[in-house]
Parts: structure tokens; sequence; C-alpha cells
């Protein structure tokens, strides 16, 4: 089975309701190369046993990003603050941020 | 001409023997060979708090606040160039003075990061987010496509934008002043980013982000747009901007973003575990609890209602955790012993207006007749 990941932002400079949303991305309905990608970033970021730095404080503005991984077998929900350390977790993000854009728009077009 | 109801004070953190980027400038200008590097590698790597003490006590500098009068007081601005990337700060492209690169984000930093500053100096008689000559840093072309801007506790972060949604965030001069508020209030009351200390943190800042532009244009409190981040969406979105203090809940209603859901009045409070209790949405309702307040007063916003708001954030009464209406009780007070009774009656009234009562408590402060600022 392929990856279901959902990917929602909390925070950031504003509110946006419509980016809180959390918005399902399939691996199945992208194209082979841009799935094996976020796969490959999946297990970079080892999401399903990577244990998350404590909460301390939150830094104004910056951006909390609800992430949800569900590969037919295991599931994982995580919270991820901003200012991201981990290299490939931060990869992932931006590569999810960007697949999401890209649906909200094709959503709304 | 009025009386300034609020000689100037120091801050309230009484922790801080600092060396002013002043003398580091000095030190850079007449100092020894070695003395000049050290300076200046000071001056363009760290300039935060922490290392500016750590600084002070290394080179036996002032055990005090040096104070200087407003007109003395010098912005030190460095703008670094993240180069796409999520690393701070970058590499540094525009340091104080410099002249302009051909980089339109680096010189909106620059001269937004000036505004504010001169904002606080002329208006408030502050030096710098802690009043005690911080350098001014900022980064630009943070991350690929990165569609926001923050404080990080020590400097400015702006992404691009995504060219969808958001223009690049150096675009709008109340975005600018609003994140360095966000460093003015970690250093005087420290709100903390949760539930409604939180809002009140956010609130401040847009509050002051406004004013920052409002002084730059001139403008009154019946003229100003009231607006934090016009300019900021793409023409495909359907908003003005982000948020409206003016009207809360009308800046954007868009297919993508969805639509502003900011309260104006505490009975639309929204509960909330998200944005760290809502810190975005509900601060709506202080929002314009501010704007009506500037309204009620007239003029200039910065020269009554920003200052009861400034001083209030500076009153040592005002705790990190601090309620909605334990921050206008004190606002309230703040107004009627600083300005006058009409002043006082103004704000509270400002409160009520978005479901507030703070006349009360401020009653209750009022008698006990102490003053919070040091």
């Amino acid at each position: 089975m392929s990856l279901r990941i959902d990917f929602g932002i909390e925070g950031g400079f504003a509110a946006l309701p419509g980016l809180a949303k959390p918005l399902r991305i399939d691996c199945a309905d992208l194209s082979k190369e841009e799935a094996a990608r976020i796969e490959a970033l999946v297990r970079r970021a080892d999401i399903f046993h990577l244990r998350l730095p404590a909460h301390v404080a939150s830094i104004p503005d910056a951006r909390t990003y609800t992430i949800g991984v569900d590969d037919g077998s295991q599931h994982r929900r995580l919270r991820v603050e901003e200012p991201i350390a981990d290299d490939a977790m931060r990869e992932l993000v931006a590569e999810l941020r960007g697949h999401a854009a890209r649906l909200r728009r094709a959503g709304t077009s | 001409m009025r009386r300034d109801p609020f000689p100037r004070h120091r801050h309230r953190c009484g922790c801080c023997p600092i060396v002013p980027p002043e003398l580091l400038r000095r030190i850079a200008q007449n100092g020894t060979k070695p003395q000049r590097e050290a300076a200046l590698a000071t001056l363009a790597t760290d300039h935060s708090l922490r290392f500016a003490r750590a600084t002070a006590q290394l080179l036996g500098g002032p055990a005090r606040r040096i104070t200087l009068a407003a007109a003395e007081f010098v912005p030190y601005r460095t703008i670094f160039d993240a180069g796409h990337r999520e690393a701070l700060p970058g590499k540094a492209v525009r340091v104080e003075g410099q002249r302009a690169p051909r980089d339109v984000e680096v010189n909106e930093a620059y001269d937004g990061l000036g505004a504010t500053f001169a904002f606080y100096a002329d208006v408030y008689d502050r030096n710098s987010i802690d009043d005690a000559g911080m350098p001014l840093d900022a980064s630009v072309h943070y991350g690929v496509r990165y569609d926001n801007a923050f404080w990080n506790g020590r400097q400015m972060v702006f992404g691009d934008g995504d060219g969808e949604i958001f223009n690049r965030f150096t675009a709008s001069l109340d975005v600018i002043g609003h994140e360095l508020t966000h460093g003015v209030t970690a250093d005087e009351a420290n709100l903390v980013y949760l539930g409604q200390a939180g809002a009140l943190n956010e609130s401040i800042s847009d509050a002051f982000g406004s004013l920052v532009k409002q002084y730059k244009l001139g403008q009154t409190a019946a003229e100003a747009d009231w607006l934090i981040g016009e300019g900021l969406f793409t023409r495909r979105v359907k908003g003005v901007a982000l948020r409206s203090m003016k009207a809360p809940g009308t800046a954007f209603d868009d297919p993508v973003l969805g639509k502003d859901d900011q309260p104006a009045t505490m009975k639309g409070y929204v509960h909330t575990t998200a944005d760290n209790g809502g810190v975005h949405t509900n601060s709506g309702i202080p929002n314009h609890a501010f704007y009506l307040t500037a309204i009620a007063l007239g003029g200039h916003a910065w020269e009554v209602a920003g200052r009861i708001w400034y001083e209030t954030l500076r009153d040592r009464r005002l705790k990190a955790n601090a309620t909605f209406r334990q921050f206008a009780v004190l606002t309230v007070t703040t107004a009627a012993q600083g300005f006058g009774a009409a002043e006082g009656k103004a704000v509270a009234a400002a409160w009520q207006g978005v479901g507030i009562d703070a006349s009360m408590g401020s009653r209750r402060l009022a008698r006990r007749g102490d003053r919070g600022a040091p």
C-alpha cells in the first residue's frame, strides 16, 4: 500500500483556517518520481520511530505542522514546530508544503 | 505642550550590564588591529543580547546601562541573505550605513528595521528592542518559497512568499514592526505565547506594527487603515490583508485560505488548542479594543492610545500569564493616572465595547495608588 499523509499548517504570521485544515496527500495519486521522493524522505526522517524534542516554548509567529502518516500497517501523527532542527524532517516538511500548495490550488481552479 | 506623564525610565529588567553597540563600533574604528577585528566580528556575527552581555563582561564594560538621550540613539542593522536555506542567519549582505544593493528584500528589511527603530526612539524614547541599543538583525530569502515571517528571539526572519498566495514578507512595514515588537514584549512583560497571554502578545505586536506604519505615513487614527499585512497577498487571493483591527473577521474570505475567523468581541472568543490556543485568532479582541481606544481619543494614535499600551506593557504588575481582563484593567489605570479621568473612561469604554469590564479592577488598583513602572 502506498503512503498517505495528512498535512496541516497551524499558526505562522496569521491564522489561516484553510491551511490549518489537514489535506490528504496520497502517494498513489502522485507521479512515480514524486511518490518515491516523499517515501524516501519519510524513511529518512524515520517518522514511525522518531522521538520529537520536548516542547519548550513556542516562537512568535513560527508555524506548527501537523503530519499524519499511514503506510497501511503503521500510523503516526506528529506536531512539528519551527524551527525544525532535523535536516530530514525539515526537507520532508518543505516537500509536503509544496505538494499541499499545489493540491489546494488544483482544488480551487 | 502636554507634560510627559511617563518620564523616561529604564526597562524593568535590572540584570543587564552590556556593552552598547556604539562602544563596539568605536572599538572597531579606533582600537588596535586585533581589537578592531574582534569588534567587527562581534557586530557582524552575533548581536544577541546574551552575547552582548557576555562581551561586556569580557571587556570589563560598564556595570550599568549607559543612558543616552533619544537623539543619540542610532540603529545598527545587519541584513543577512539566508540563500533559500533554513539555516540562520546566512551571509551578511548589508550592514549599517552601507549602500543599498540590488535586492528588494534586503533593502525593504533594512528600511523597515530603520523605520521601526526610529518609531520607538522618537515616540517612546526607547533605544532599540531591549532599550539598550540592541543591534537589529534580519535574514531574508529564508527557505524555498517560504511564506511566513517570524521573530526567533534574536532576529527577524522573512520568507520570499510562494508567489501563489503570498508575496515577499518584507513588503509590509507593519509586519516588520510587528516582528520587532515581539522582541520588545519579550524584553518587557515576556508574555507567554499561549492562550490569552499569547493573544495579548500578538495583539501588542499588531498594535505597534500598525503604529509604526501610521507614524511613517503621518496618519491620524481616523485616517489609518488598521490593516495588518496589507500587500502580502497576491492578486489571486480574495482578501485585503491578514487581519483588520478596525473590523476583525473581515480581512479575507478565500477558497484556499478560508475565512478570516478573528472575533471582535468576547462573544466570539474561540476555545481551541490549535495555534497555541488561538493566539492569532483571539488577538482580534484586544486588537479591536486598541482600535476603539485610538478612535475615541483621536489624533495620532501613537501619542496617547499607543503610549497607554506601551506603558502598560512596561508595568511590572503585568504578569507573563496575564488575561485580557488583567491587561485591560492596567490600561485603564495607566490612562487615568498618566493622562486623566477622561482618558481612563475612554479606555474602559473601549474594553466594554469588546465585552470586557475593566472599570472595577482599575478603581481598586488606582486606590492602591502605586505605579508599576520602575
